[in-house]
């Protein structure tokens, strides 16, 4: 039964190759498959869930139990991300019908494929593969709208990728050189003995800096800003909202199970601070939309490596709170500012045109800087509570920083919200001002319910994250799962 | 007490004062009179001149809030008497203090203040900013010395106040104890009553009198009668804090005359200060002084 | 499940949001709000007797999220401020019914949107004041911030921009707050009061100046604390009439009722008392009654400069939060209750003030200090109500802002604390020659043509005017009935209690009882009275018959002592007024700008690889080595 899962990345996968054939044949079909898909994974995700087996379980792939074959490691954690990439791609699927459609949902499959992937690998090397299927649909997708601003974003952005790639394969390689292995559970047996030295620490550096370009980590996030801004928002808020966690999701594997190292989390922190200070203040001047959320996000991907930095898994709650609600969050601002395109001042008066839109804006903007009781606050709450417990000093400058930031956040998203209620100059046209409609009006309307509805349901919801967040912990766990019995 | 006597002393603690106050109207006038080489009024010319100014056949009203001020200007002072204990007399002293008889003596400026810009005219407009800021200036000082004096005393009940320096004999006078804060409060009190140099505020030079331009008849006649109690209070809360108050009438009469000669003296000696001068000068000479004195307390 | 008292406050707090939500539209839709207030105001009452004996009520209503239980409830502290907050936000309401709504709705107004906000900010404060512990405080805080900004923001233009500025300030002061609330979760494992109470005792003596601080910094942000006033002005001032008024008296207050929670009964003054500012001789309470009394003299003499008379008023009010702050910090029994007695002082005469002047913007259209004058005969009423106000504002007697700060006095004079007491007075000082500027370019002067036929205020805004003046009359005449509220308030945060009577306080050193004291007062005016009207008859000239240098002036002309009233003064201090928090502020602007701009210039950068080689050699070098 639960192998079923593989199919959730295998038949993205075929789907993605056969797309462009079947298109030719009939596009119905073709048209209807891509979402089928989708669907059919979330289904068969939720109904895992469903089953209520909190149990994590791994599985071998072609029959070879690991460490010698390679496996799929399947606990709550990546079950919520595996389900959060297919619904999205499911959201955000490109509903188009122009010549380039077929290429573009054969990428998106792609990406949900990669995606879905980098949620249940248990296998370094694996993540490797998928990490860059994940990066090529991506560079398609980004250079797809064929504007020459977005082809000199996404060239900046591959070049970025495929060093970061580099790295990260270098990485690998010294990690594999010293321990011969790849396997996760394998590693994180190993990790005490053999990784616990100048090595395991420049390895694990490598591999952040190379999956930090995904993740938006200070300062390999120079790509963010613009490819935001020129890709299409759906896959903008595709990017920001899920891909930059999954590649967060990685490290964070990895700094449990294998990287232990005060140095590695003291770099994470430091990191992070550097980014909350740019994303922050650099949004705060931005005079686009898009722009400023691009920002925004990259500071609040510095807050999450901050959380991340906390010793001994502390911060593991944290992370995911931030990461659920920013993903919630960025996406349904980013579908809001697909028709708020262009200077921010171009916007008053919109308030008055699309209410709901406006009114969306400022629930997200509010949960982004944590008003209570809104799920953004308790998610600030859970992080600054384990920051203020340390007594490392450099802990409490990340909790002055993250404060500080929240204020300039709030500052700037306010201005946006006051332009949108502000009257419109006088010699505009009702029809001239930007207006949120149709699907991405619903969309994030879809995201602004979810967010009250976590809202209402804080509690259970509160509960569930600790629960996922204890099991990550359990590095012994893991490690009797994918390799019963050979764990000694 | 009985609540006759009470009302007796309540009744006789005004009077008092308007008659003691009227007096001090005449001494000034004769003082300025001999310093001017001239023989001076008689006795009985205060009371002539109230009773001329409220007897004159043209009154001129410019509304209620005109009337209401100086009914203001006389009823504040009234009511400060029965605050401020006379040899045999406490009035009801114990259940208001020392603060609120400072307050209390800012009404009938207040008053004054309302009725004069009811007048419309500009001159008394200016006349009473220039008389707030030179509240401004001289209550600064003012309340460094009421400040040093009642945390000496340990009280704000002027009768306790008057009791322990008579019971201590000169010795325990607060000129002796605090002479700088004495010293502190005569200029302080110099300029509350608005004499030269400090008459900014009237100005008949420049301002045409400033508050008093729309001023006639028994209006004027109340600006007078509220002199004199501004006059005595005045000098017998400078005689309380400072000289003991008063065992009996006569040393009681006798320090309270002697206390407002003194500024009366020096104020036909000199011309008039500008307003920033006033506060320049009050904010740093008396304020110095009592800051010093409070310190010599505490 | 049986509902309590304090349950049913909040629902009937919450049905009024409703009410005002689903049918704010139309014009019946504020008495029904105001009526509902007035339900809350009753629901309120019932629960008098935490106001005179003490005592908890708790709400069934509590949660546990992520570990940490929420509990709301209410003591005599809450009560006594959730007094203020319905009594102002009835009348407020009141205020705001009928002819003002019309004329607002005819200059484009939304309506529907202030009720809303009018009822979503009283709902907030009714929670806030309601916290069982210190993450529900914060829940509150935060909701309390949001809703003001709200109602700030929503006149538009101005206002907006004043409301932007006040988020900003009210963000940086809840994320210190929550700064502190995590520090003091770290300290103590729990949230709940007692274990905060407890943890106190323990906590290192750096660790409580930080929290002294942030706390200290967060509340004080709101009640417009120096340096941190500059929003506070403008935002009140801007907002419509009756809402200015309902901020004026309360808002800022809700940052008194945290620091009273949080600083004087979590932390106790002693502990604060025993923190020292290293190398000098004071400590981080003397340090707080500075800033007390800096925030009561910059303000007031901000305001004397105002020639809006709604600026004026907002300038008060902070400094007038620098009075209550002061007795409180000083914490004998006459400051404690100067302190909160304070509190219910401003809101009344504060929110008459702000009336009066909305009434003369309702039948004037301005409230330029330079545009006005002379309107006493056409509004005498108002006159009255505002004549009223600025003497409570200014605190003397017969008005009840005397007594509270006569309370204040005698606290520090009884401490032995001359310069604190001289600044407090200097502010009184300041004080009334403010107020007398206003009332008199206002109501006295000249009146000018065009207002000549102008009429009284409405009754709709007159009678909560009205009642307003009598409330500032009679509690100056008897302080004793709200001092047994803050008697028990004072038990409540563990400050001494002082002996009051009906007319004042009892003392040793000094007693004060209004009744007499007001009592002799009238007598006096009385025969003030009798002696002015005994004397001959006056004639009655007309209000535009007026000369200059002997010639008859025609009303056209202009006669009116109103720009720079206190030219003399300014002479002296006109150069002491060097804005410098608003240098500060700008500066603070410019330099995030400033690294905004650099920022922004680092991810403009085309060699991004650059960036990341030499950051991952950087950090792979720090590592090896």
């Amino acid at each position: 039964m639960n192998a079923y899962l593989v199919l959730t990345i295998a038949l993205p996968l075929l789907g993605a190759f056969l797309l462009p054939i079947l298109m030719r044949s009939s596009i119905a079909i073709a048209l209807w498959s891509g979402p089928a898909i989708l669907i059919y994974g979330c289904w068969t995700i939720a109904d895992i869930w469903l089953q209520g087996s909190t149990q994590p379980i791994s599985i071998a792939i072609g029959g070879f139990a690991p460490p010698l074959g390679i496996n799929l490691y399947i606990d709550s954690l990546a079950l919520l991300f595996a389900f959060a990439v297919q619904l999205l791609g499911l959201i955000f699927w490109p509903f188009t019908l122009d010549q380039d459609s077929a290429r573009r949902q054969s990428l998106m499959l792609l990406l949900v494929a990669a995606s879905t992937g980098l949620a249940l690998s248990g296998d370094l090397f694996n993540l490797y593969v998928f990490y860059e299927l994940a990066a090529v649909a991506t560079f398609g997708l980004a250079s797809a709208s064929g504007s020459s601003a977005a082809y000199v974003a996404t060239l900046r952005y591959l070049i970025l990728s495929g060093i970061g790639s580099v790295l990260t394969l270098f990485g690998i390689a010294l990690i594999y050189s010293k321990t011969g292995t790849l396997n996760l559970a394998h590693l994180a047996q190993l990790a005490p003995a053999q990784l616990n030295d100048e090595l395991g620490l420049t390895a694990f550096l490598s591999i952040l800096i190379g999956i930090g370009v995904k993740a938006e980590l200070f300062p390999v996030n120079t790509w963010v800003p613009e490819i935001y801004a020129t890709a299409s928002t759906r896959l903008s808020a595709f990017l920001a909202g899920l891909l930059s966690k999954l590649a967060l999701l990685i490290i964070l594997r990895l700094l449990l199970l294998i990287f232990h190292q005060p140095e590695a989390a003291q770099v994470l922190l430091i990191l992070g601070i550097l980014g909350v200070v740019s994303g922050e203040l650099a949004a705060w001047r931005a005079k686009e939309l898009r722009r400023m959320l691009a920002f925004s996000s990259i500071g609040q991907l510095g807050v999450m490596f901050i959380a991340m930095a906390l010793p001994d898994g502390a911060g593991v709650l944290a992370v995911l709170a931030l990461a659920i609600h920013h993903l919630i969050i960025k996406s349904g601002l980013f579908m809001l500012a697909e028709d708020w395109g262009g200077a921010i001042q171009r916007l008053r008066g919109s308030a008055k045109m699309a209410p709901l839109g406006a009114a969306l804006f400022v629930l997200f903007s509010l949960s982004l800087v944590g008003m209570p009781p809104l799920p953004g606050f308790w998610a600030k709450f859970t992080l600054i509570t384990e920051l203020a417990g340390q007594s490392e000093p450099l802990y409490l400058i990340g909790l002055a920083v993250f404060l500080l930031a929240t204020v300039i956040e709030a500052s700037y998203l306010f201005r946006v919200a006051a332009i949108l209620y502000q009257d419109a100059p006088r010699e505009t046209l009702d029809h001239e001002i930007p207006k949120n409609e149709g699907l991405s009006l619903v969309t994030a309307t879809l995201f602004g319910a979810g967010l009250i509805a976590a809202a209402v349901m804080i509690a259970p919801v509160g509960d569930s994250l600790n629960t996922i967040a204890v099991q990550v912990q359990d590095i012994d766990l893991y490690i009797s799962t994918v390799n019963p019995g050979g764990s000694q | 007490m009985s609540a006759t006597e009470l009302l007796i002393e309540l009744t006789l603690m005004p009077l008092v004062a308007f008659i003691v106050g009227m007096m001090m109207v005449l001494m000034m006038r004769r003082i300025a009179a001999r310093l001017q080489r001239r023989v001076g009024p008689p006795f009985f010319q205060p009371l002539y001149d109230i009773v001329k100014l409220h007897s004159k056949r043209t009154q001129v009203s410019h509304g209620l809030i005109h009337d209401i001020g100086i009914v203001m200007a006389m009823g504040g002072y009234i009511a400060a008497e029965t605050l401020l204990p006379v040899p045999g007399m406490n009035g009801i002293a114990e259940k208001g203090g020392i603060i609120t008889l400072l307050y209390l003596m800012m009404i009938p400026s207040l008053g004054l203040a309302l009725g004069v810009g009811q007048c419309a005219n500009p001159n008394g407009s200016i006349g009473i900013a220039r008389a707030l800021t030179a509240m401004l200036a001289y209550d600064i000082p003012l309340v460094i010395v009421v400040f040093g004096v009642a945390y000496a005393a340990g009280t704000t009940n002027l009768i306790d106040i008057i009791a322990t320096q008579q019971a201590g004999g000169f010795e325990t006078w607060g000129v002796v104890e605090m002479p700088l804060l004495a010293i502190a409060g005569l200029v302080a009190m110099h300029a509350s009553l608005g004499k030269q140099p400090f008459e900014i505020y009237i100005a008949p030079a420049e301002i045409a009198t400033g508050p008093m331009v729309e001023m006639g008849g028994k209006y004027l006649g109340g600006l007078f009668v509220m002199q004199c109690f501004q006059l005595y209070t005045t000098s017998v809360l400078y005689v309380s804090l400072f000289l003991g108050g008063g065992t009996t009438w006569f040393d009681f009469l006798l320090k309270s005359f002697l206390v407002l000669a003194i500024p009366v003296s020096i104020a036909y000696l000199f011309p008039r200060y500008r307003t920033e001068d006033l506060l320049r000068l009050m904010w740093k000479w008396p304020v110095m002084l009592g800051l010093i004195g409070i310190a010599f307390v505490i | 499940m049986i509902l309590t008292l304090l349950d049913e406050l909040l629902l009937f707090s919450g049905v009024t949001l409703l009410v005002a939500l689903t049918i704010g539209r139309g014009l019946a839709a504020g008495w029904m709000v105001t009526i509902l207030y007035g339900g809350q105001l009753l629901a309120l009452t019932k629960m008098a007797a935490l106001g005179y004996e003490g005592g908890t009520i708790a709400s069934s209503l509590s949660f546990e999220v992520m570990g940490q239980m929420l509990n709301w409830r209410f003591d005599a502290l809450s009560w006594f401020f959730a007094l203020i907050t319905l009594g102002s936000a009835l009348l407020s309401s009141w205020f705001s019914c009928g002819a003002w709504e019309r004329d607002y709705i005819k200059q484009g107004g939304n309506i529907w949107l202030f009720h809303t906000a009018m009822a979503l900010n009283v709902f907030t404060m009714l929670i806030l004041l309601a916290s069982g512990d210190l993450l529900s405080l914060f829940i509150g805080w935060e909701l309390v911030s949001w809703a003001g900004f709200l109602l700030m923001a929503l006149a538009g233009g101005v206002a907006t921009k004043a409301a932007m500025r006040y988020i900003t300030y009210a963000m940086a002061g809840g994320m210190a707050v929550f700064g502190g609330l995590a520090l003091v979760y770290s300290a103590s494992g729990s949230l709940q009061l007692e274990a905060v109470i407890t943890a106190v005792e323990q906590i290192s003596t750096t660790k409580l100046w930080l929290l002294v601080i942030l706390f200290g910094g967060g509340f004080g942000i709101k009640m417009g604390l120096l340096p941190f006033h500059l929003w506070q002005a403008p935002a009140y001032a801007e907002t419509p009439g009756p809402g200015s008024a309902f901020l004026g008296a309360i808002s800022s207050r809700m940052g008194l009722f945290a620091i009273l929670l949080v600083l004087v009964k979590l932390f106790g003054i002693v502990n604060i008392d025993n923190l020292k500012v290293p190398f000098t001789l004071i400590d981080a309470r003397d340090l707080l009654a500075w800033l007390a009394v800096l925030t009561i003299i910059l303000p007031t003499f901000t305001a004397m400069k105002q020639n809006d008379a709604r600026h004026l008023l907002a300038w008060h009010g902070i400094g007038q939060g620098g009075y209550m702050l002061l007795g409180i910090v000083v914490a004998d029994a006459m400051g404690g209750a100067g302190g909160l007695l304070h509190v219910f002082n401003h809101a009344t005469y504060q929110a008459a003030l702000f009336m009066a002047v909305t009434a003369v913007i309702y039948r004037t259209g301005t409230s330029d200090l330079n545009k006005l004058g002379g309107l006493v005969v056409r509004m005498p009423l108002s006159f009255m109500v505002l004549l009223i106000g600025i003497i409570g504002l200014a605190g003397l007697p017969p008005m009840n802002g005397f007594v509270s700060k006569w309370l204040v006095y005698r606290s520090l004079l009884n401490q032995g604390m001359p310069l604190l007491f001289l600044a407090a007075v200097i502010g009184t000082l300041g004080t009334i020659l403010s107020v007398y500027k206003l009332i008199h370019n206002i109501f006295l002067g000249q009146l000018r043509v065009e207002h000549e036929h102008v009429a009284e205020a409405p009754w709709s805004m007159m009678i909560p005017m009205l009642i307003l003046s009598a409330i500032i009359f009679i509690t100056g005449l008897m302080p004793g009935i709200p001092l047994e509220w803050i008697a028990s308030v004072l038990q409540t945060v563990g400050l001494p209690v002082p002996q009051y009577t009906l007319g004042g306080v009892e003392s040793n050193s000094g007693s004060l009882d209004m009744i007499w004291v007001i009592g002799v007062l009238f007598a006096g005016f009385g025969i003030g009275a009798v002696i002015f009207y005994s004397a001959g008859r006056s004639k009655r000239v007309h209000q535009l018959d007026n000369y200059a240098g002997g010639h008859f002036l025609s009303a056209d002309v202009r006669y009116q002592y109103s720009d720079n009233f206190y030219a003399g003064l300014m002479h002296l201090i006109g150069g002491w007024y060097r804005g410098s928090f608003l240098w500060l502020e700008r500066s603070i602007t410019s330099m995030i700008e400033f690294l905004s701009l650099g920022m922004q210039g680092l991810y403009r950068r085309a060699n991004a690889e650059f960036y990341l080689l030499s950051t991952a050699l950087f950090v792979i070098a720090w590592a090896v080595i």
